[in-house]
């Protein structure tokens, strides 16, 4: 099927998509350079600056997520690629001005850390006061190299409340950290995306399958089945993701239900029905959720399910207000 | 003095690798798309263009310098991890200190630190379908005909057949690194991305100092 979308010039998606970001939300964000997202007023000195990068083709990820109680900085890449070293950089030395500091938020996808890596090795050079956590939450792939997926929302929430607050870096990476480790994140697929730059699909499946544990960017994942019920599809993936976590009954978790573009909020609250309905049989409590598009991919049919368990300070954390044009709470 | 290059020369070798590599776009993005989202040849195509610019007598940079900053503005091209590794190469091709003219074996440290630059920033090895396994064989090769005193234009000759048959082999791996890897076996078949890509700018390079003999 040819690819239909409302497109100018392929090569000219990001800057395009980013202005009219940019022209959307003047009150909240402004574009630094090329295609960095940052806060219209900027955070006050003193203060952790929270910088991520990522590439583009999944808004309103990463830099909706731009602005008071969240992030200060988003680099954001090309379709589907990481941006490079040197616009990271960029914004790293932004963010620590006049003696500051930053946390550097990246997501475990090869591309993405190795910027990343690239841009941490320059910061030691040029003596920066920079932290990175790398999220990785996917319980598809194995333990110490699983990809990061939306999960890396609730580490911008909980870190950047940390930062609001005028936590140190120290104090700000161990949050992230402490909520990326009790984090797991698994995402089902029923549909395929086209590439808007090239106009392919990104991965073939049948009309009547789904697969668990699909990627970010259609990453074949480990469960290829026929299409299930929402009910079903809901308890095959909470089972996992609560083995996985080793939730226990007592337990508080966030829940979240990421929808990957063409998704409805319909099924995605047929999901969320049945995830509620089943932690409450097994007595574990549902402390926070969102449900939503946070970080999609075109219009690929599918969601993400993150289960994160919270202590009482995440949830605290969690809490606090936020003022991003795609994550507000007062 | 013969078999010498200067930023002339490495002008038109990267000028003559990105007419290739341009020329070869749409099957770079379709083999990408058999084991990744099938943006290789764009990708590509804007880091050699970028190269293409860099790289040349205009530059009034010594060598080295050229080269650091040439692949540091590669990895500013936002390629993803493509990207980011062959301006890894170009960068480290900066590490050893260089004149204005090189010889066989001056371009081969070049090579080898530019090798060795790629090998700390990414855990993939020769077997593991990626560009490594082009880079790899293709960087050995110049380095032994350079050790065995053969003329710049055998030795890249020889690096980009090495590169080529690199390439080739990657159709018969399972890839094990990146994005693909999630994709198993279902990799079986099509040659890697990447490593095609290698094996293009080393044909490249080859084509612009046999034309230089020639004419």
């Amino acid at each position: 099927m040819r690819m239909k979308k409302f497109i100018n010039d392929p090569k000219r998606l990001v800057p395009e998509l980013l202005e009219g970001f940019a022209l959307a939300f003047p009150a909240r964000i402004r574009l630094l350079g090329t295609n960095t997202v940052v806060r219209a007023t900027p955070k006050a000195a003193g203060k952790v600056r929270l910088v991520t990068l990522g590439g583009s083709g999944h808004e309103p990820g990463l830099s909706g997520f731009v602005g008071p109680g969240m992030l200060d900085y988003s680099v954001a890449g090309e379709i589907f690629a990481a941006p490079g070293a040197p616009r990271c950089i960029e914004a790293l030395r932004e963010a620590c001005r006049d003696g500051g500091s930053a946390l550097l938020i990246v997501l475990n996808h090869a591309g993405d850390v190795l910027a990343a890596n690239i841009t941490m090795e320059a910061a030691a050079r040029e003596g920066l006061n920079v932290k990175m956590v790398l999220t990785g939450e996917d319980i598809s792939g194995p333990v110490g190299d699983r990809r990061g997926l939306v999960g890396c929302v609730a580490v911008y929430k909980v870190a950047g409340a940390a930062a609001e607050q005028g936590a140190s870096l120290d104090s700000c990476f161990h949050v992230a950290e402490r909520m990326n480790r009790n984090m797991r994140t698994l995402a089902v697929a029923v549909r395929t995306a086209t590439h808007p730059a090239t106009g392919h699909p990104i991965f073939e499946l049948g009309d009547d399958e789904m697969e668990i544990g699909m990627g970010q960017h259609g990453e074949a994942g480990t469960g290829r089945m026929k299409l299930k019920t929402a009910d079903e599809t809901a308890e095959i993936m909470l089972e996992k993701l609560l083995a996985d976590l080793g939730v226990q009954q007592g337990d508080e978790l966030l829940v979240l239900l990421n929808g990957a573009g063409a998704t409805t909020l319909m099924e995605l609250y047929l999901i969320f029905r049945r995830v509620a309905r089943l932690l409450e049989s097994k007595k574990i409590k549902l402390a926070r959720s969102a449900i939503g598009e946070f970080i999609t991919t075109q219009e690929q049919a599918g969601f993400q399910m993150t289960i994160a368990r919270m202590d009482p300070e995440l949830i605290r954390l969690w809490d606090e207000p936020a003022d991003a044009p795609f994550f507000f709470q007062a | 003095m013969t078999g010498c290059i200067s930023k002339a020369e490495l002008g038109k070798m990267f000028a003559q690798a990105a007419e290739l590599i341009r020329d070869r776009s749409e099957l770079l993005s379709h083999l990408d798309s058999q084991c990744g989202d099938g943006d290789h040849g764009t990708t590509m195509t804007r880091a050699m263009e970028f190269l293409e610019n860099a790289i040349g007598p205009a530059n009034r940079q010594t060598v080295s310098e050229m080269f650091r900053e040439a692949g540091w503005g590669v990895m500013g091209v936002d390629g993803g991890a493509s990207g980011a590794l062959l301006g890894s190469f170009i960068a480290g091709m900066g590490d050893p200190p260089s004149g204005d003219e090189m010889d066989c074996k001056g371009l081969s440290a070049c090579f080898g630190a530019g090798l060795r630059l790629v090998q700390n920033r990414t855990k993939a090895r020769p077997g593991d379908k990626t560009m490594m396994d082009a880079l790899v064989p293709a960087v050995e090769a110049f380095s032994a005909s350079a050790e065995n005193g053969k003329d710049l234009s055998e030795a890249m000759r020889g690096a980009a057949e090495a590169a080529e048959s690199g390439a080739e082999s990657t159709r018969n791996m399972v890839a094990r690194y990146g994005r693909a890897r999630y994709l198993g076996d279902k990799t079986l078949g099509c040659a890697d991305a990447g490593a095609t890509s290698i094996a293009l700018l080393f044909r490249g390079f080859s084509l612009a100092l046999v034309t230089k003999k020639e004419s």
